[in-house]
């Protein structure tokens, strides 16, 4: 190969790395996230708006860099320094290493942590809504406590995925006036969310991508998950672990309504088949 | 003349010691993650301690006891007296397969009271550390009956060097889980 | 007493004239098994790459039907269209495959086989039967994985995860019958097969290096591949022990994994207590290394062939060795950060991040070493040159990925998603791929004695790697729009509407990606007939692979006398009209500089 047509490919190999940095960072700029409804999702986006500032920039710094060196390189035939000393080698990928290793773990310590000691050290307000979610393939049982505060009794053994999908104790008062949904659930606005998760069969995750809240829930354990919603609105929950054939279609409807709205929605539910699924 | 118990070595004899000595971390990380499995699992509400048959005491002594066989054998071949070798070896295999039948009986006495292996968490890994080991022994009484062999034919006389090597190998394997089963023992009868 | 084995191991061995059985099918040597695997792991990469091309015609035209398909798989495209367990076993099976069977036989095990006793300057590998083994096992592995995708209820379709109770139970998922009792049998054999290959590099690396060859002259492939063998040594039992007790759990009736009170669709199960977190903990003991295992040998193979290419030794030789070193040693204990939302203690999550966030520091200055490489060098763009910056360019983009995912705030919205995806594609996917491209333009001529063609190369990479980064590039923004992994179709979701347009653009470039690869079958093909035939050296390389033949004979160097002076990157000297001393250029002739 001549030295004019080698040095010509070689340029296009480094136009290439050049353009996928610069393209990669113009198309990645113009994505936006699940518009955002939650308090404590700020501080998760803050942390991946630092993240993709700061990468963003390693990132176009990199291809480029890459590209100027092959740029230049094709066009040299004699090469420039031979060693490095030692010293220079450790000063400079160290410092670069240093660099990106503090930004890495400075964004953990100082953004990431604090959001997720706030998220998971979070003690639920005495106002909070509680519900009790209940994965199945593929769907979710919702089950508020009522009026008295207290979910009845269930049992694994009593589940009946036709009359009794929770398994509830009819017997019990204290689950006279639970209410039990399937795939719908409403909260008020300005109260804090308590999720009970539970899973009756295989591993699920509760996906709501608005709240920046994930949660898998692994069956025969009982996570919590608490969380402010910011605002009214109608969003989805989806399943984000795979749980068998329709996870892709395991949909539920999370509203929040204002509290009066709120009041006359649990009331509507309730009605039809107190303490028992629709 | 006798034998250096620890002649220099030549190169390919470090090579297999140093290949036998990986191998055996490889299955000292098999039985770590077994044991690991083991602590978490007794966290559950449904732990539920078995019995062990007292037939792993009398397991435990012939497994010992094949270890220290195998010392004899290998000291007494190292000073050429090749008959009481043979007869150490033959004792040593012999302790062998009477441990992997006392580790049956020891099966057997609790399947005939009742105790399978979904009984309980304990039993479940009663069976299956047992079950393991059991299947590296096989593989270890595999390799003292070619040194055996090589003792009885009266190839390690002509060829000291190979046996010595031979002898090794069997004595490190044989040791190592002689070490694996106390650790797996002492894991299932005191947690 | 003599020593029977002054000589280099091997060197004394006759070789009287093999039948083609013995040299070719079972053979002990090397080389051949090392090309065994290699061709293994590309047919099986073709398998793979079927798979994908089912999973990509789903998601970018999630509503038309496929007559024809219909007629190849009636079971799976019943009436022209994808069914979702068919849709799942291909998900799983594509991710095994190309894993396990692909990467890991290409890059670790075939690269390894054939690279590293020719790299240190041995006869051969230190246990060439066991080698021999571990080869017919691995095959053995293989058949067994395809085979599933015949049995009743299809292979297993639980994720190449596979978490219980998904995995455990059979009615959970249809392939989580026969199928996933194969797919852990085959795990098993293939781990078997793995710990024979392991062992064998690093008793060869420990042991039966040329006189001269110090650590500190290996070049870096070698080290990588010491560094990914000793991780897979202690990483793999894990799983070993993980399958064991999950096929006791689908099997024997116990409960290590299976909680109490499991409702699955409709029938209660009888377990109790288990807990399906400690085979999340287990696998990733296992697979956090096990990437690691795969991306440390890309790496080593890109910085031994960039320094051909530019002309120059690479830059912090012995720094990239202390990286190397300290990733395996990190990748042991960061596996945590695969479960950040799973449910374990958010204390332990918190220990998880900030160790993940460690790795930073070495594998940054890794990369920066790479690149710095390529400064001030007089560059030729050869094909294995051009795919050596793919790696780079591919390990820098997904390990800043990385400090999303490693990161716990972050990785809350992003696990699960098609960020993960994204970003595990370019790592042990598309490094670990550009490196296998580059290292068999690299070594073709090696191993066969002739060339690959230039032009079809050139051809090949740009169709290769402009949409593999495309491809991925976009999954990772998909992930940050919030589409979850492992989704059948997007079409259920409001969310997931404005992301129609991409998996287009996804799934129109992994057709090109995917069509573009007979590009390489050709030449591949072509050129072990039809190529120029290779000089011994016709990359004007260091290492000791290329003081020989080529192809090498039998014991890899002939009669002569092998003896290392030099470390492996001595570019840019002055010796008579070359610009390079080999290892073998005794220090009178050509100054050693390290």
């Amino acid at each position: 190969m001549s030295t004019q047509t080698s040095v010509f490919h070689s340029s296009t190999v480094a136009l290439l790395f050049a353009g996928l940095g610069l393209g990669g960072a113009w198309y990645g700029a113009s994505i936006v996230m699940p518009s955002l409804a939650s308090r404590h999702g700020a501080g998760i986006d803050s942390m991946l708006s630092y993240l993709l500032v700061t990468t963003g920039i390693l990132f176009v710094a990199g291809y480029c860099a890459l590209a100027w060196f092959i740029w230049t390189g094709a066009r040299r035939r004699r090469i420039d320094q031979r060693l490095t000393r030692r010293r220079t080698e450790w000063l400079v990928s160290g410092a670069l290493g240093l660099a990106v290793g503090l930004i890495a773990e400075g964004g953990v310590l100082a953004i990431g942590m604090p959001v997720w000691s706030e998220y998971f050290d979070a003690t639920p307000p005495a106002d909070a809504v509680t519900v009790e979610i209940t994965a199945q393939q593929f769907l979710w049982n919702v089950r508020y406590p009522g009026a008295d505060g207290q979910f009845g009794r269930n049992s694994a053994a009593a589940m009946d995925d036709v009359s009794n999908p929770l398994g509830l104790d009819r017997a019990d008062p204290a689950g006279r006036d639970d209410v039990v949904t399937q795939n719908v659930m409403a909260v008020p606005l300005g109260r804090a969310v308590r999720l009970r998760l539970r899973s009756k069969d295989v591993i699920h995750s509760f996906f709501l991508p608005n709240f920046r809240v994930k949660q898998d829930i692994v069956p025969g354990m009982t996570p919590e998950v608490v969380f402010f919603p910011t605002r009214e609105g109608s969003f989805e929950i989806a399943c984000s672990e795979l749980c068998g054939l329709a996870h892709y279609r395991m949909r539920g409807f999370f509203d929040v309504l204002s509290p009066a709205a709120f009041d006359r929605w649990l009331a509507e539910q309730a009605t039809p088949t107190a303490g028992g699924p629709r | 003349m006798q034998l250096a118990l620890e002649p220099e070595l030549s190169r390919r004899e470090e090579t297999v010691r140093l290949g036998l000595w990986m191998f055996l971390a490889t299955v000292a990380m098999l039985f770590a993650a077994f044991a690991s499995a083991y602590l978490v699992r007794r966290g559950g509400s449904d732990w539920m301690r078995i019995n062990l048959p007292p037939v792993l005491w009398l397991n435990t002594a012939l497994l010992v006891a094949g270890s220290g066989a195998l010392e004899a054998a290998h000291a007494v071949g190292a000073r050429r007296r090749w008959l009481s070798a043979s007869a150490a070896c033959g004792v040593a295999l012999a302790l062998g397969v009477g441990f992997l039948l006392g580790q049956l009986v020891a099966w057997e006495q609790l399947l005939s009271a009742g105790v399978d292996m979904p009984e309980s968490p304990h039993s479940s890994f009663f069976y299956m550390l047992t079950g393991a080991h059991a299947l590296h022994v096989v593989a270890a009484l595999g390799v003292m009956l070619w040194t055996g062999l090589l003792t009885w034919t009266g190839a390690g006389r002509r060829q000291p060097r190979r046996w010595a090597a031979a002898m090794h190998s069997t004595r490190t394997i044989w040791h190592f889980l002689l070490g694996v089963w106390l650790f797996v023992f002492a894991l299932i009868s005191l947690y | 007493m003599s020593h029977a084995a002054t000589t280099v191991p091997g060197h004394d061995q006759s070789h009287p004239e093999l039948g083609f059985i013995r040299r070719y099918v079972f053979s002990l040597d090397h080389k051949v098994i090392g090309i065994q695997y290699i061709v293994t792991g590309l047919l099986m990469a073709l398998v793979g790459a079927a798979l994908a091309t089912l999973i990509r015609l789903q998601l970018g035209w999630p509503e038309r039907t496929w007559p024809l398909l219909a007629q190849l798989l009636p079971k799976g495209y019943a009436g022209g269209v994808m069914a979702p367990e068919f849709y799942l076993a291909v998900v799983t099976m594509h991710g095994t495959i190309m894993v396990f069977f692909f990467m890991s036989y290409v890059l670790v095990s075939g690269f390894g086989n054939y690279l590293v006793p020719l790299q240190v300057g041995a006869r051969d590998m230190a246990f060439p039967l066991a080698n021999m083994l571990s080869f017919w096992i691995g095959a053995l592995s293989a058949l067994l994985m395809i085979a599933s995708f015949f049995v009743e209820g299809g292979a297993a379709a639980a994720g190449w995860t596979a978490y219980p109770p998904l995995s455990a139970v059979a009615t959970a998922v249809p392939g989580s019958g026969m199928g996933q009792t194969i797919w852990l049998l085959s795990m098993a054999f293939f781990i078997a097969s793995f710990t024979l290959s392991g062992l064998n590099i690093v008793a060869t690396v420990f042991s039966v290096r040329a006189p001269g060859m110090s650590m500190w002259r290996m070049p870096l492939t070698v080290w990588s591949y010491f560094i990914a063998s000793i991780l897979g040594l202690l990483a793999f039992p894990a799983l070993t022990a993980a399958a064991v007790m999950l096929l006791f759990d689908r099997h024997a009736g116990t409960s290590f994994f299976l909680p109490a009170g499991l409702v699955v669709g409709g029938r209660h199960l009888t377990n109790s207590g288990g807990s399906p977190l400690l085979w999340q903990h287990l696998f990733w003991f296992l697979g956090h290394p096990e990437v690691y295992v795969l991306i440390l040998p890309a790496l080593g193979i890109a910085c031994d062939i960039i320094p051909a290419f530019t002309r120059k030794p690479i830059f912090g030789y012995r720094l990239s060795v202390w990286c190397l070193v300290a990733v395996g040693a990190l990748s042991m204990v960061v596996w945590g950060h695969h479960m950040f939302v799973s449910g374990m203690s958010p204390f332990t999550g918190e220990y998880f991040s900030i160790a993940t966030m460690t790795i930073t520091l070495p594998m940054t200055v890794f990369g920066v070493n790479m690149l710095a490489s390529l400064r001030g060098g007089a560059i030729r763009m050869g094909v294995p040159m051009m795919f050596s910056c793919a790696v780079l360019a591919l390990f820098g983009s997904g390990g800043l990925g990385g400090l999303y995912l490693g990161n716990a705030t972050a990785d809350m919205q992003l696990t699960d998603t098609y960020f993960v995806v994204g970003h595990f594609h370019m790592m042990i996917g598309g490094v670990t791929l550009m490196a296998t491209f580059g290292g068999l333009h690299y070594w073709f001529p090696k191993m066969f004695g002739r060339m690959m063609n230039e032009t079809i190369g050139k051809a090949h990479f740009w169709l290769t790697f402009t949409p593999f980064f495309i491809i991925f590039f976009m999954q990772h923004f998909l992930g940050i729009q919030g589409a979850p992994r492992r989704y059948y179709a997007f079409t259920a979701y409001d969310f997931l509407r404005e992301t129609r347009i991409q998996n287009l653009v996804v799934s129109s470039c992994a057709m090109v990606l995917i069509a573009s690869q007979s590009l390489f079958v050709v030449n591949f093909v072509w050129s072990l007939f039809r190529g120029a035939p290779a000089a011994d050296n016709p990359w004007e390389a260091t290492t000791l692979e290329w003081t020989t033949s080529s192809p090498p004979p039998h014991d890899n160097f002939g009669q002569a006398e092998l003896t290392v002076h030099r470390w492996p990157y001595e570019y840019g000297v002055e010796s008579g009209d070359r610009d390079f001393a080999d290892q073998r250029v005794p220090p009178g002739r050509v100054p050693v500089t390290a």
